[in-house]
This record gives structure tokens, C-alpha cells and sequence, in this order.
């Protein structure tokens, strides 16, 4: 129970991260997504159930904070792919190598894509902005940017269990 | 019964998946019933609040280079008034002249920004007023540097903005200079477009883009940005124009929330002649 609260509350520490301090590393329109590396975080270290579950939550209040944009939901539905693809990068017994290691850049990076993909292709239905074009111009440079960020992270956790 | 448990347990992981996804989806398929707006208002205030005690950061980043543009704002705008107040005395005296009516003012709510959600072309901004300072859905935002938005969403103390850069925005706008009227909107990328603008029609880039008297949900006159290109192509019979928006929407941090309301007496009107 003690857990569940204290990553609720990282994972709101997170939203509020993501929503107000996150624009100043913004390039262009491009900002990476400090969620989807929590969300896969949270898989790697907890399991394939409690990074769905946090994909999902994280994602719903990602939608409440978007207003009637008539897409609540959508980003739940991205995340919470992503928070359960994460969580095939679970192993109990290599956890702190895959967290400080190059595993969790393919986690972060595989997840972010199919996050992406997921999210354009229902986002943009019935606009005339392509998805494939928003999948090229934003999704993939927004998963790279997220998977750049992710080194961060992960050479602390190096740093901190794995010399 | 205990082999049925096994089962559920093993594949614990994909059922959870599988019940998220419904949900997401229902929420999809549900979208705008009234629990749903209670529970976003509900969200929109809880974060909002917290968003706020974030805002100090861009304010300490920004604060030097927003004093100097301020202060050569200030000598600009002050040259400005002067001969804006001779245009209004001239302005008044000619529509008394000609029998025109004066036009309507409006009221400005100002707000800070305490939150941008600018990923993955959501572009929403979070604003530190409510339904307690008269906002609505559908307001529209500025900014002194022209329109940003409109407000999508509230709650008691906060309220939601979507910004031009959206991919449901729309807005009826005019080219200033050639009183030609267009449709707003934008396809990715930093530029807006113009929509329904035929080639015989004589815009040119520097051209300047305000809103038309024609929009239900702006007021007319406000600035939206620059014809930055326009291009002509055999297969189309309209033009391709491009819009450098006025509003630099990344280092956005104040706007106004004009409490402008639609008439709806002038939509009923247009909608029972379109009937």
C-alpha cells in the first residue's frame, strides 16, 4: 500500500514535471516525454501489470489536462501499450543491470515509437494532417529525444548499482 | 475452479491490459457525457493548483530579457497611443458623419500560464482563471501579440486553452490589405494556413491576417499573424498561404481572456436561414 502511494505520488510529480518545467528542454516543437520514461521505469522495476497500470493512469490524467478535445482516453490507451510492451523488459534477477544499462534505451525506445504510432494514427483521424507525416516530423523525433533524455537516468543508475 | 484461478493468474498481465484498453477506449467512444466534464473539471483544478506553485520557474529564467523587451515595448506603444488617440477622435467624428454605430468593447481577464501541454500536437495551455473570473468555453485568448486560442475547457479556479497551433482549430479570419476573407487553420509545423483563398485574389506575402467580422466566436480586428508565403499551383484554384503566426506560442507566459460571448441571437438568425 505504502508503495502504491509513494509512486502515485512520483507519478504526479512527474505530470506536473512534464506540463511545466520539461518546455524549457523543448526543441522546436519537439519535447521529450518524461512520462513514457517513468511509465517504463516503473515497468522494469515493478512488473509487465504495474507498468500497464501506470501507462494507463498517467495517460487518463494526461487526457483530463487536455480539455474536450474529444480524445479522452487516448493517451491512456498509448500509454498503457506502452507501460505493458515495457514490461516484457522485466527480469527480477537483472533488474539494475537492464535500468543502468543500454536494455532500458531499447525499453524507452520501443515503447515511445509504439506509443507514437498508436496515438497519431487515432489523433489525427479525419484531420488533414497525415499521420505518417506527424509520425516522421514528431513521433520519431520525440522518441528519439525521450531515448536521449533516458541516458540521464540511466548512467545514475550506473553509476549508483552497477560500479 | 482452482484450474480456472491458475489460468486468470498466469495470465494475469494480458487481462489487465486487455480490461485498460476497453476502459480507454469506452472513454473514447464516451468522451463529453457530464460525469466526464465533472471529473475533468475536478482534474483541471486539483493540478492546476499545483501547476501554479511550478510557475516561478520560467519567471526567474525570463525576467531580465522580459524587462528589456517591456521597456522598448513601452517607448513603441507609448508613440502608438498618441497617434491611435488622434485616429479615434478622427474615427469618431467621421462614423458620427456617416451614422455608423461605435463598436462594442470588451472586457480582458489576464492570466498567467501554469502549464503547456505542447506534446505530441495537443498543444493546450493550463491558465490561472476560472469560472470565478467569468470564463466560458470557447472564449477567446490573446495575447499583445495577437490571438493565441480559445478556452476549451474550466474549472472554478483554472481553465484549459487550446492554442492556433492545433489541429482542431479553426477561425474565420480576413487579409487585411485586400479584404479578402479565409479560413484559418493549421496542418503541423509552425505556420498556420488559409483555406478557400482563389488565385485571382490579389494576397501577397508581409499581407496582415486579423479575425473577420463573419467569425461567431471572435470578436472582430484582432491580429492572427503574417502572410509569410503564397503559392500558386496548376491543380488547384486556390492558393496555398502560408501564416507566420503573431504569437511566439513557446515563451508564451501572460495572455488575456476576452469575456466574449457569441450572440446567439445573430447564430439562431443564421441557422434557421440555412435550415
Amino acid at each position: 500500500m505504502r508503495r502504491i502511494a509513494l509512486y502515485s505520488i512520483l507519478s504526479l510529480l512527474f505530470i506536473l514535471l512534464q506540463t511545466t518545467v520539461v518546455k524549457f528542454l523543448s526543441l522546436g516543437r519537439i519535447v521529450p516525454d518524461i512520462l513514457l520514461i517513468w511509465v517504463v521505469y516503473v515497468a522494469i522495476r515493478q512488473g509487465q501489470a504495474a507498468g500497464t497500470a501506470a501507462g494507463f493512469l498517467t495517460g487518463l490524467v494526461v487526457d483530463l489536462l487536455s480539455g474536450s478535445d474529444g480524445m479522452l482516453g487516448l493517451a491512456a490507451l498509448s500509454k498503457t501499450v506502452a507501460g505493458f510492451i515495457a514490461g516484457f523488459f522485466y527480469d527480477e534477477n537483472k533488474m539494475f543491470q537492464t535500468l543502468g544499462g543500454y536494455q532500458i534505451l531499447i525499453a524507452v525506445g520501443v515503447a515511445s515509437v509504439l506509443q507514437n504510432v498508436i496515438y497519431f494514427v487515432i489523433f489525427l483521424q479525419g484531420s488533414e494532417i497525415g499521420w505518417w507525416g506527424a509520425i516522421l516530423l514528431y513521433g520519431l523525433p520525440t522518441s528519439f529525444y525521450t531515448v536521449v533524455v533516458t541516458l540521464l537516468p540511466m548512467f545514475a543508475y550506473a553509476r549508483k548499482y552497477l560500479t | 475452479m482452482r484450474r480456472l484461478y491458475d489460468i486468470l493468474s498466469l495470465f494475469r498481465n494480458y487481462f489487465l491490459f486487455a480490461f485498460l484498453i476497453v476502459v480507454s477506449v469506452s472513454l473514447l467512444a464516451l468522451n463529453d457525457n457530464v460525469q466526464i466534464r465533472a471529473v475533468r473539471a475536478l482534474t483541471i483544478a486539483s493540478i492546476g493548483s499545483l501547476q501554479e506553485t511550478f510557475g516561478f520557474i520560467p519567471n526567474y529564467f525570463n525576467l531580465r530579457r522580459e524587462n528589456s523587451i517591456l521597456r522598448e515595448q513601452n517607448v513603441a506603444l507609448s508613440d502608438e497611443v498618441s497617434r491611435l488617440r488622434e485616429a479615434r477622435l478622427e474615427n469618431s467624428q467621421l462614423r458620427r458623419l456617416l451614422g455608423l454605430h461605435e463598436q462594442a468593447r470588451y472586457n480582458y481577464v489576464s492570466a498567467n500560464i501554469v502549464g503547456k501541454n505542447l506534446q505530441l500536437l495537443r498543444n493546450t495551455i493550463t491558465l490561472d482563471v476560472g469560472e470565478k473570473d467569468g470564463l466560458k468555453v470557447d472564449m477567446p485568448i490573446v495575447s499583445d501579440a495577437g490571438l493565441v486560442g480559445k478556452v476549451v475547457g474550466t474549472s472554478r479556479g483554472y481553465a484549459i486553452g487550446q492554442i492556433l497551433l492545433n489541429k482542431d482549430f479553426r477561425a474565420s479570419v480576413k487579409v487585411q490589405r485586400p479584404r479578402v476573407d479565409a479560413i484559418l487553420a493549421w496542418e503541423g509545423g509552425e505556420r498556420l494556413i488559409l483555406k478557400n483563398v482563389v488565385k485571382t485574389f490579389d494576397v501577397h506575402a508581409g499581407d496582415l491576417v486579423i479575425t473577420s467580422e463573419y467569425s461567431s466566436l471572435f470578436p472582430e480586428g484582432i491580429r492572427v499573424g503574417v502572410v509569410s508565403k503564397t503559392e500558386s499551383s496548376s491543380s488547384s484554384l486556390f492558393l496555398a498561404v502560408e501564416v507566420t503566426p503573431g504569437v511566439d506560442f513557446a515563451r508564451l507566459e501572460q495572455v488575456f481572456v476576452i469575456t466574449h460571448v457569441p450572440d446567439t441571437s445573430r447564430t439562431a438568425v443564421e441557422l434557421a436561414l440555412t435550415k
